[in-house]
């Protein structure tokens, strides 16, 4: 079995000695769904930033899709991040001055590979990402708005269906669901994952609310493969 | 790219509408010296052609050239014309005009001259003076008018004009005795001829003595032979400079140099073209004040719009986050901030270019009432392309700060939004 996301032996620091990531081994096999929990303070954002390139770790290895991003120059990692990953966000999802069918496009503006999974597709970029936006239930009305004029829960789709255009290999959403009530909530969760379903697509879900495991393959506490913060093995 | 730049742009349009309107207005600044300086040098470099030499009395050449051309200033001496008709009758020279000036009618300058005016004053490219209505003057009391002249004091031919001593609009001393007949009206020149009444040398001697001597004699002479009279005698004691036409171009130099060194009165001889090019020379000091102040002003504008641009910066850190997140790399936020910048500057260039040309027109008509000067409507020239493109390449340059920081801001941010 492929692994989508694979750690090895990784530690990191802020600043001075405290470590605030120390992760022995963790893997995530391809199609797999894994809510990852922590509270806050306890590394979330950090592994996030470790998973997306924006920071890389001081010693160990993080591997997505079998590609050590440590190996790949910052503007490579920038071109694999836009090719093979999609991100949701708690918030600043969108841009506000664009219609909701542009910040989905954005997708693919920046990603050669994500335009070409979408040609072979047999449909238009804009076509596909209208029919994401209908199935997540926005109007063709609404897809024509100014993000900046719509609800946060529309926001929140529109920014799903711009992670899944292109189908990207891994989807990482971080506390996507905080500002919603819990049946919007429950709602957005189950259709983001049909979606990466059709799309094989492997999702790793990270938030504090622990009541949305349900949905999941796989729920993954945060302090159980982390050993720096509140590990129980910080001997 | 641009379809990005342009709706961030839009998006925060209250800012970059005035920063477009600064720069604009700058720019229109900057590309008016350019366009005013070579407009009025083309005016007045359209204003003599084929006239070899200006000859006068001595004084500076560019006082002879302003005065007897251009009337503008005076002359405070004049040109006998005993010296006159020594020059007329050089070997060198093909044909002579006298001119005689310091009168006026409400304001118009009176040039009295003879009938070989028309035939060899040219202007603009060798173009010679063509009648309107009416036709030359051929005795005196009459008189041909430029067309402004004609418009401006409401003439046409047939009517009555009375000179009056001085060039000021005012004047205490009025030839009322002396009804001047207006026989023809010119075609416009663009050139002070426009603004000019021109009369025989004649007139102006008869109307002057005319004040001592008596009126029906005057008239009377002027009726019977003005031509023998012309031939035989001295039609004005002196006059104030004389246009020269050479056989050969080639001799100029050497005339003006025996003109201005030879013995007896003495005199001024000048070359418009060389003395038009001295003229500007005195006048690049202030040009080139007027261009460094023009320049100043566009760089200030250029500095509002970088600082609006740096401190949209702060409130764009969550659009870089999600260009960032998409896939766009420091790099491309770069691009983008200048794209933003070279954009702005360019549109706010050509609304400058727009506002030239708006200005242009609807002040062409003032500029040639008042001043005399034609402002021709033309495509930008290369100078002024050049002015443009300096500011263009100025909007880039400083443009360069904003997009470093937003990349050094988008690689310490991340994907993340630090408030």
């Amino acid at each position: 079995m492929a692994l989508a996301i694979e750690i090895d032996r990784l530690a990191f620091a802020w600043q001075g000695d405290q470590l605030t990531l120390d992760i022995p081994q963790w893997q995530v096999e391809a199609g797999e769904t894994v809510l990852l929990r922590g509270p806050s303070g306890s590394g979330k954002s950090t592994l996030l930033s470790l998973l997306a390139g924006i920071n890389v770790a001081q010693l160990g290895r993080v591997k997505l899709l079998e590609q050590s991003l440590s190996d790949l120059s910052g503007r490579k990692r920038d071109r694999f991040r836009a090719d093979h990953i999609g991100y949701i966000f708690q918030q600043f999802n969108l841009l506000p001055y664009l219609s909701a069918l542009d910040n989905v496009l954005l997708a693919t503006q920046f990603s050669p590979k994500r335009r070409q999974r979408v040609a072979e597709s047999g449909q238009s970029a804009e076509r596909l990402a209208m029919q994401y936006l209908q199935r997540l239930g926005l109007s063709a009305s609404q897809q024509q708005q100014a993000a900046s004029n719509l609800s946060v829960g529309q926001q929140q789709r529109v920014a799903a269906a711009r992670a899944l255009l292109g189908a990207p290999e891994l989807l990482i959403a971080d506390e996507p669901t905080s500002a919603l009530d819990s049946d919007r909530r429950d709602d957005f969760i189950k259709l983001l994952l049909e979606l990466s379903e059709q799309n094989n697509t492997t999702v790793l879900f990270v938030t504090h609310d622990a009541s949305l495991g349900q949905y999941f393959n796989r729920h993954v506490e945060l302090s159980d493969i982390n050993q720096a913060v509140g590990g129980s093995s910080h001997a | 790219m641009l379809k990005l730049a342009i709706k961030s742009l839009a998006n925060r349009k209250t800012s970059a509408l005035l920063t477009v309107i600064a720069i604009a207005v700058s720019v229109a600044l900057l590309l008016a010296v350019e366009r005013v300086k070579e407009q009025v040098q083309a005016n007045f470099a359209n204003t003599v052609s084929g006239t070899d030499l200006i000859v006068g009395p001595r004084s500076g050449d560019v006082q002879l050239l302003l005065a007897s051309v251009f009337h503008i200033g005076a002359l405070n001496n004049s040109m006998s014309w005993q010296s006159y008709e020594k020059l007329s009758q050089n070997r060198q020279v093909e044909w002579s005009v006298p001119i005689s000036l310091g009168d006026s009618v409400s304001g118009m300058p009176v040039v009295a001259t003879t009938a070989g005016y028309f035939q060899h004053f040219k202007y603009g490219n060798q173009q010679p003076l063509k009648l309107q209505h009416g036709e030359w003057f051929n005795h005196s009391e009459q008189a041909v008018l430029g067309a402004d002249a004609a418009e401006k004091l409401d003439f046409r031919v047939g009517d009555q004009l009375i000179i009056a001593h001085g060039t000021g609009g005012v004047s205490f001393s009025e030839h009322s005795g002396h009804p001047i007949d207006v026989v023809g009206i010119l075609n416009r020149t663009g050139t002070p001829v426009d603004q000019s009444i021109y009369v025989d040398l004649k007139t102006l001697e008869d109307i002057h003595s005319g004040e001592t001597a008596g009126e029906a004699e005057e008239h009377a002479h002027g009726h019977t032979g003005h031509d023998e009279h012309a031939d035989h005698h001295h039609p004005t004691s002196a006059i104030s400079a004389a246009l020269v036409g050479l056989k050969s171009r080639q001799m100029a130099l050497f005339m003006q140099r025996d003109i201005n060194t030879a013995d007896g009165e003495p005199l001024t001889a000048l070359m418009p073209g060389q003395t038009l090019q001295q003229l500007w020379k005195t006048l690049r000091v202030f040009e080139q004040a007027l261009n460094g102040i023009s320049a100043i002003v566009v760089i200030i504008g250029l500095l509002g719009m970088l600082t609006i641009l740096l401190a949209s910066l702060r409130e764009r850190s969550r659009e870089m986050a999600v260009l960032r997140a998409v896939g766009a790399g420091p790099g491309t936020l770069f691009t983008l901030l200048v794209t933003e910048a070279v954009l702005l500057t360019v549109v706010a260039t050509a609304s400058g270019l727009a506002l030239l040309y708006v200005l242009q027109i609807s002040l062409a008509g003032l500029i040639q009432q008042q001043t005399g000067l034609l402002f021709a409507l033309q495509w930008p020239t290369t100078a002024e392309w050049w002015r443009m493109l300096f500011v263009v390449v100025a909007g880039f340059l400083m443009s360069l700060v904003p997009a470093w920081r937003a990349y050094r801001q988008s690689l310490a941010d991340g994907l993340t939004v630090k408030i």
